[in-house]
């Protein structure tokens, strides 16, 4: 079975945002989350500065997984991480354990409380049955049951931002990159 | 009217974005915290905390928790309580003030200790409203306990210091591993009960400062932050490590300490209730302190 991966070519990225953009607004996200979110190093040297699109990176030993005191997560067999929002305490340990500030609280309790854990899905909803209502309230659009790319993916103007298995990725970049003799 | 509303929701609405904008976590602070992952410079917090978290932190948590009670059931069947008569002389040691800060820790307690292991063990209870229930809870009772502690610091330091006396305590264990009644010179507290002191209240604030990091998560520490050099998610990462560790000996504290008051001195937990002291359990356990109090003529 092929694993799913996301891989962002800092080549062809020109920050626009419209991954993070499109992302926020196919799925509905509550205000002040951003699943997706595009930084940029060396910020105004110029031959240094950087730009990617980062998100959930669909660990293969993810981290998160690993410390969830509920146990809410699970790793599909394409390797796509998702996670049970109804099974969520909020407590964040998963934030802790990510290397990439991945999973973020909606601050919808009494005093603050944080509400259920929400991450990038890769575009694949969540343990509920697939294209429900309720799918699609708690875990946005399940693009991937339809068989199309993630909406970040698919906006992408420039074609850095790519995804699906890890081999065609790879041999995508690759071609990229003996094309135009570096970046690898 | 409704302008003003409409007005006051938007502003709320865009101070919330401009907050999660400038969050330290997920804002312009994302590109450190990635970076302290693991990276060779870094204290690779990352990779130590979920290596705890996976592997060892629920374990040790239920060998506590099994551990402690059998080393307690084991003394009480081999040693058994000490038993003294509540019939006479009694000293009034605990006022209202004691009692009820104290009862108010102790209510706390009893809240935070069962709450912070249903977390704990959220997989073995299925996750979801229990569980949440119970780490909300866990955050609310730390309210009471926070406001009590400092007053409880305080009216008790004096009697809690450790002194000379105490490394013999610590030697025969308080006398506790012998069936009769050795004269014990302790003063007010011994040192057990001085350990739990410090544990409660030093403990007792490391989980209150810890917890609330964890709670808040986006806390702006500047000095922190420029004291260690860690990013925000490191200094989470540390709080939650904290949180665990020190949770091992509150735990197995508290239970030694509900141990020894509801059982293993039968009836000593109405001292704390009702304020007196009993005179020969005095004399016994705490004899520097009822030399003093008879000198006083309070026997």
């Amino acid at each position: 079975m092929s694993r799913m991966k996301f891989f962002c070519d800092d080549n062809r990225c020109i920050e626009c945002f419209a991954c993070s953009v499109a992302c926020a607004e196919a799925h509905e996200l509550p205000t002040g989350i951003s699943r997706r979110k595009v930084i940029t190093l060396f910020d105004g040297i110029e031959g240094k500065e950087v730009s990617t699109s980062i998100a959930c990176m669909h660990c293969t030993d993810a981290p998160c997984e690993q410390v969830c005191p509920v146990d809410c997560f699970y790793i599909r067999e394409d390797g796509i991480v998702l996670h049970d929002k109804e099974k969520c305490i909020g407590c964040g340990y998963c934030l802790y354990a990510c290397p990439f500030g991945a999973p973020q609280f909606p601050r919808d309790g009494a005093f603050g409380a944080k509400g259920a854990m929400d991450k990038c899905t890769m575009c694949a909803g969540g343990p509920l049955e697939t294209n429900s209502e309720k799918e699609r309230h708690l875990y946005g659009q399940n693009r991937i049951a339809e068989g199309r790319v993630p909406m970040c993916a698919a906006v992408c103007s420039t074609n850095a931002l790519l995804v699906g298995d890890a081999e065609s990725v790879s041999t995508i970049y690759r071609k990229r990159v003996a094309g135009r003799g570096k970046g690898a | 009217m409704k302008k003003y509303i409409v007005m006051f929701i938007a502003a709320l609405c865009l101070a919330s974005v401009a907050y999660a904008a400038d969050s330290q976590i997920w804002g312009e602070m994302r590109i450190q915290n990635i970076l302290g992952y693991g990276q060779e410079e870094s204290w690779k917090l990352g990779p130590l905390f979920t290596m705890l978290q996976h592997k060892y932190f629920a374990w040790i948590f239920l060998g506590v928790l099994l551990g402690v009670p059998l080393v307690f059931f084991l003394h009480y069947k081999i040693v058994g309580p000490k038993v003294f008569p509540h019939s006479h002389n009694k000293h009034y040691a605990f006022n209202l003030f004691h009692r009820t800060v104290h009862q108010i820790a102790a209510v706390s307690f009893l809240v935070l200790l069962p709450t912070g292991f249903i977390i704990v063990f959220g997989d073995f209870f299925g996750g979801g409203t229990l569980v949440r229930m119970a780490k909300n809870l866990h955050g609310l009772f730390t309210i009471p306990f926070a406001i009590v502690v400092i007053p409880m610091a305080l009216m008790w330091l004096k009697e809690a210091l450790f002194n000379l006396e105490d490394v013999k305590w610590f030697m025969i264990l308080g006398g506790y591993l012998s069936k009769e009644k050795q004269i014990i010179n302790a003063t007010q507290f011994n040192a057990g009960q001085k350990m739990w002191y410090w544990v409660a209240i030093l403990g007792g604030i490391t989980m209150i400062l810890s917890g609330a990091f964890m709670f808040f998560l986006d806390f702006k520490m500047e000095m922190l932050h420029n004291i260690t050099g860690l990013s925000q998610i490191d200094l989470l990462r540390v709080a939650a490590i904290l949180h665990n560790v020190m949770g091992f000996a509150v735990v197995a504290l508290f239970i030694t300490h509900v141990y020894m008051s509801m059982f293993a001195i039968k009836g000593a937990v109405h001292s704390i209730i009702t304020g007196y002291v009993e005179e020969e359990e005095v004399k016994i356990l705490h004899n520097a302190w009822y030399k003093k109090l008879k000198d006083q003529g309070k026997f």
